[in-house]
């Protein structure tokens, strides 16, 4: 800590005479507009960074912050907008699968040379996180988290239908055994087995890809070929279609609803990311609501080898950017760096081995549960159209799920969908 | 006025309050603690009524909220887009109206042909074009492309043929130039056609989406129509059904009391444009 | 003879200066950016590469055009479309018929049989043995727009049209009812979509609340694909459909209060006065709402964007929304605007014959 701060008065000192720098943040998470400076008090995504922010603005000397508002559904649409535009923002939050598509044009500036400087050791980065903002042997941003798909629990429901050992949920291990248990539930408490959501964002995507590595498959390969036609796809869609069609759980639900669902205690699993982890925590404190009994738990292994959908969220800063206001957005970035461990309160996987072996991170709530999951954490191959498959993905499992198009047909259009997306 | 007036109204009031019923719930809405709110929205009356009731979600939209600075955007946006459009249309209607001078009829037809181009087939090019000057997240960005709207020198050229030519003569016979003509005389016989035509401006202006959306990417030129939007998309992780609530109706709350102050000559302006459009 | 040349120089002079601000915004606003459109829809054109490199573009010729609205093996049959093509021809046969026996002026019998031409003729094309539309959403995401439109405008249309006709009343009971019906078209499209959006929430909504206490199942509005384009409909005709009740009072302002008089005598009251007098008087008022409509509806975004993003599974997918992601999210500038100048090409359509009927009518 007392090097951390040394750097910060170096780094003061050097910015001494000129005047405040503004830097311009964009982000997304939500919007948490009272979020003060305290950094350890605040709960979820949007309050937690905003805080790391606002602290950040407070305490660095020289250096004021303006947080741009952005949404989630337009994030990307209106960063590349800025970026063309010519008036990107100084610092912005981006996804790992981003980073072909922005740093490939030259758009990121690449930051390794600086990093020493300016108090961010990467050699203290997990190999993952490393791995995240590095392109062509470049370092282009600073990592924040590893977030993965993961099963969030209702102890309760679980108990009833007594598929708890031990204190821990007993998840399933096979497409059979994963029927079985959500007829377990059904018949002992009338709820779901298992929620998500199915309708809107590509959650229902992740958890199909996720089935999908489980087998030693995926949606397409390094070279650059769509491979989604597979028996392992089939296999994978099988295994969640299957819920569907007995009735046990609801492919219409979105974001908002499948949670809703899930807090109310009407489905015993949510399949949702690691973001949600401390709000789930605090719900479940709260009296009077369905949700008594929290678990988390890794995504089950219900093919052959554990796998589950990761990313990871990245600072980044734009190539146009230079002298001061460059060395002042650095600032930033080692500042938010130096709160790693207040933003793994959310539930992400911290990206600082510092971080991970610290007493601290170990006894944030639940994390022991899902300590698997970071060995887990898988993605698709990097790719520049990485949101364009998506959406097509989640287009065509959103036929099968709520339109009932043909699972044959829906994977050969997907196929095709794809590959003229990797060919253009 | 008969029994069968009654019935009517009463007939007409039911789906008068139906149409009312989703404003009154989202006031309703914002009165209501978040809290009670993530459990359920219809605790009194189907939520219609604010019980339990709170006034913290004004308070901290005023204490934190971006909500007034987005207001005041779209109301420097609509008025400055107001005025240009009526600027520009009155000047440009009357001299297709009324003035005689070469390539008159070549000229009109190449602005009317402008109305078949729908803004959102020009957005693309438009993009580009502001990117190129380094135009973007500015007043003048957000304004200036929709002062070129053809449909209000429509408008204006109509409504100014139609008005009778001896008023114009008389004062050209008495020797006055044709801008004081235009401004003196001319103009103020306007008024209803320019109300019209503001009105439909403020409306078109403050309900634009698209072009805000990807010309607009820092807070200081966020319109209302852009901020609620951006909040709305994260419902998930917002601070609260109340407080998006309470951004709504602050939002819409001064264009509806500006509506209902001049809501005669609204529907007067209308009827005036609609019957002579 | 001197003083009149003298004035007309003026004239022109005069003419110059108050028309040069509208040419030179519309000139720089609006024809220039519609060639460079144009000029786009022609190229290879990444909206990010050219960014950072602005000769990154590619000239293409048509190529964009032929990856959009083509594909491989498109053939062209009678019977792909049994339903559409079948009422092409039914059409195209009855104005005919209508035409011979008198029943249709002129300028109806070639719309009606134009508009049943391309119906035959349009819905005819689709892939032929292995071959595929090059992109597959796009004429898909034309037709959920038409859909959108063919139920927004009549729904706009006819309980505007029947509310005017109810409201037409100088009254103080009536002005206020009109005010109320109004009220909704002054919110911002962001607004009405949030109000709709948790209206129709299956779990939060005012709907489904409603519904669970008369021991209903919830409809899942947003998410279900055979009552997401409704949902959005719903909220449209609720925003929108103020000013066309405007314009119909104003229309059934100009019919004289004698005509009512003497259809009176002849015993049409109520009903039959609405259908046999205000009906044929309001035809104008009637065109010109249904194109403005038109015009207005199918240039759709907000309500589709916001609401349901297009899902589920692309039902809600409009032209305007494909156009802004292939724009900003895929960064295909070039394929944005060949679609662009499609819209173009559809609503330009449209105003011509707004332009004709209006026209043909005076």
């Amino acid at each position: 800590m007392k090097h951390v701060l040394f750097t910060a008065i170096a780094a003061a000192t050097m910015a001494t005479g000129a005047s405040a720098q503004e830097i311009s943040l964009a982000r997304f998470f939500g919007a948490c507009e009272d979020a003060g400076t305290d950094t350890t008090v605040t709960t979820g995504e949007a309050c937690i960074i905003q805080s790391i922010i606002n602290a950040a603005d407070a305490e660095l000397d020289g250096i004021t912050i303006t947080t741009l508002p952005t949404d989630w559904g337009n994030y990307y649409d209106q960063l590349k907008a800025a970026y063309a535009g010519g008036t990107p923002p100084d610092i912005h939050v981006m996804h790992r699968h981003r980073v072909p598509e922005f740093a490939g044009l030259g758009a990121l500036r690449e930051i390794s040379g600086d990093l020493e400087a300016a108090g961010i050791d990467p050699a203290d980065w997990s190999p993952a996180a490393l791995d995240a903002v590095s392109y062509e042997g470049g370092i282009y941003g600073v990592p924040m988290d590893v977030h993965a798909n993961l099963w969030h629990v209702n102890m309760e429901i679980m108990e009833a239908a007594g598929l708890v050992e031990d204190g821990r949920p007993i998840l399933p291990t096979s497409p059979e055994e994963l029927l079985e248990h959500a007829q377990m539930v059904r018949e002992a408490t009338g709820q779901d087995y298992l929620a998500a959501d199915f309708a809107q964002f590509p959650l229902g995507v992740r958890l199909v890809l996720a089935l999908i590595w489980q087998q030693g498959s995926n949606v397409f390969d390094e070279d650059g070929t769509a491979t989604i036609d597979t028996e392992e796809a089939r296999n994978a869609i099988a295994a969640v279609t299957q819920l569907f069609d007995a009735g046990l759980a609801n492919p219409q639900l979105n974001y908002a609803d499948s949670q809703q669902a899930f807090l109310n205690g009407e489905a015993a699993i949510l399949v949702n990311g690691t973001w949600v982890v401390d709000l789930y925590t605090a719900e479940a404190e709260q009296e009077g609501t369905g949700l008594n009994s929290y678990y988390v738990a890794d995504f089950p292994t219900i093919f052959e080898t554990g796998a589950t959908w990761a990313d990871s969220h990245i600072w980044a800063i734009p190539a146009s950017l230079e002298g001061e206001e460059y060395q002042a957005a650095l600032r930033v970035l080692a500042f938010i760096n130096d709160h790693n461990i207040d933003w793994a309160r959310t539930g992400h996987i911290a990206i600082r081995e510092s971080v991970i072996t610290s007493d601290a991170y170990a006894s944030l709530p639940h994390r022991s549960e899902y300590a698997g999951t970071a060995e887990l954490a898988q993605d698709m191959p990097s790719s520049d159209r990485y949101g364009a498959i998506q959406d097509v993905l989640n287009r065509e499992l959103q036929a099968i799920w709520l339109t009932g198009k043909p699972v044959a047909d829906a994977l050969a259009d997907a196929e095709i969908d794809v590959q003229d997306l990797l060919d253009r | 006025m008969n029994r069968s007036y009654y019935w009517l109204v009463l007939g007409l009031s039911i789906p008068a309050f139906l149409w009312l019923v989703p404003t009154i719930w989202m006031v309703s809405l914002s009165f209501q603690p978040n809290e009670v709110l993530a459990r359920s929205t219809s605790t009194t009356a189907f939520g219609l009524i604010p019980l339990p009731f709170t006034a913290d979600n004004y308070a901290a939209l005023f204490a934190f909220g971006q909500t007034p600075w987005w207001f005041l955007n779209s109301l420097i946006v609509a008025l400055g887009m107001t005025f240009g459009v009526l600027a520009v249309s009155t000047t440009a209607g009357y001299v297709l109206a009324r003035m005689e001078f070469p390539f008159k009829r070549t000229i009109t037809v190449i602005c009317l042909i402008g109305l078949m181009v729908p803004e959102q087939a020009v957005f693309i090019p438009l993009y580009t074009m502001f990117a190129d000057l380094g135009w973007h997240n500015s007043y003048r960005a957000l304004i200036l492309p929709r002062m070129a709207v053809p449909i209000g020198v429509f408008l204006m050229l109509q409504f100014f043929r139609a008005i009778p030519k001896d008023i114009e003569e008389a004062a050209r016979l008495d020797g006055v130039g044709w801008l004081k003509i235009f401004w003196y005389v001319m103009l103020p016989l306007a008024r209803p056609a320019m109300m019209t035509l503001a009105i439909l401006t403020f409306l078109y202006a403050w309900n634009d989406y698209l072009w805000p959306l990807v010309s607009a990417q820092q807070q200081e030129y966020f319109t209302i129509t852009l901020g609620l939007a951006s909040i709305q998309s994260n419902f998930a992780q917002s601070e609260g059904l109340g407080r998006v609530m309470a951004s709504g109706v602050i939002a819409s709350l001064p264009v509806v009391i500006l509506f209902l102050i001049f809501q005669r000559y609204v529907v007067q302006a209308m009827t005036v444009g609609g019957s002579k459009g | 003879m001197r003083d009149r040349s003298r004035s007309r120089m003026s004239q022109t002079q005069a003419a110059a200066i108050l028309l040069a601000p509208f040419l030179i915004t519309y000139t720089l606003f609006l024809i220039y950016p519609f060639f460079r459109g144009v000029w786009i829809s022609l190229h290879d054109w990444n909206l990010l590469a050219v960014a950072f490199n602005p000769d990154a573009t590619e000239f293409v010729g048509f190529r964009n055009y032929e990856r959009v609205m083509w594909g491989r093996n498109i053939e062209w049959g009678l019977f792909a479309a049994p339903f559409w093509q079948i009422t092409g021809l039914i059409g195209l046969a009855l104005s005919v018929i209508l035409r011979r026996v008198d029943r249709l002026s002129r300028f109806n019998a070639i719309a009606l049989g134009l508009a049943s031409l391309l119906l035959v003729f349009l819905p005819g094309f689709h892939p032929g043995e292995g071959g595929r539309w090059y992109d597959r959403r796009f004429w898909p995401t034309v037709g959920n727009t038409l859909v959108f439109v063919g139920l927004a405008v009549p729904g706009v249309t006819i309980s505007a049209l029947v509310l005017a006709a109810a409201m037409n009343r100088e009254t103080r009971a009536m002005g206020a009812l009109r005010t109320l019906f109004f009220l909704s078209q002054v919110l911002s499209v962001t607004v009405v979509t949030l109000i709709w959006q948790i209206m129709f929430s299956p779990r939060q909504g005012l709907i489904a609340n409603i519904t669970e206490t008369f021991g209903g199942t919830p409809i899942n509005w947003l998410t279900d694909q055979q009552f997401a384009m409704a949902a959005i409909v719903i909220a449209t005709i609720w925003w929108s459909l103020g000013i066309a009740m405007i314009l119909f009072l104003a229309g059934l302002q100009d019919i004289s209060q004698d005509i009512y008089e003497a259809a009176a005598l002849d015993n049409a009251r109520g009903v039959r006065a609405f259908w046999y007098v205000t009906l044929p008087n309001l035809k104008r008022t009637i065109t010109l709402v249904v194109i403005l409509q038109i015009i207005l509806h199918f240039q759709v975004f907000g309500q589709s964007h916001l609401m349901t993003q297009g899902g589920p599974n692309d039902t809600t997918q409009v032209l305007v929304r494909y156009i802004y992601q292939t724009g900003f999210r895929d960064s295909e500038l070039g394929r944005a605007s060949a679609m662009a100048v499609f819209l173009f090409v559809i609503m330009g359509t449209f105003s011509v014959i707004q332009f004709i009927v209006g026209r043909e009518k005076s």
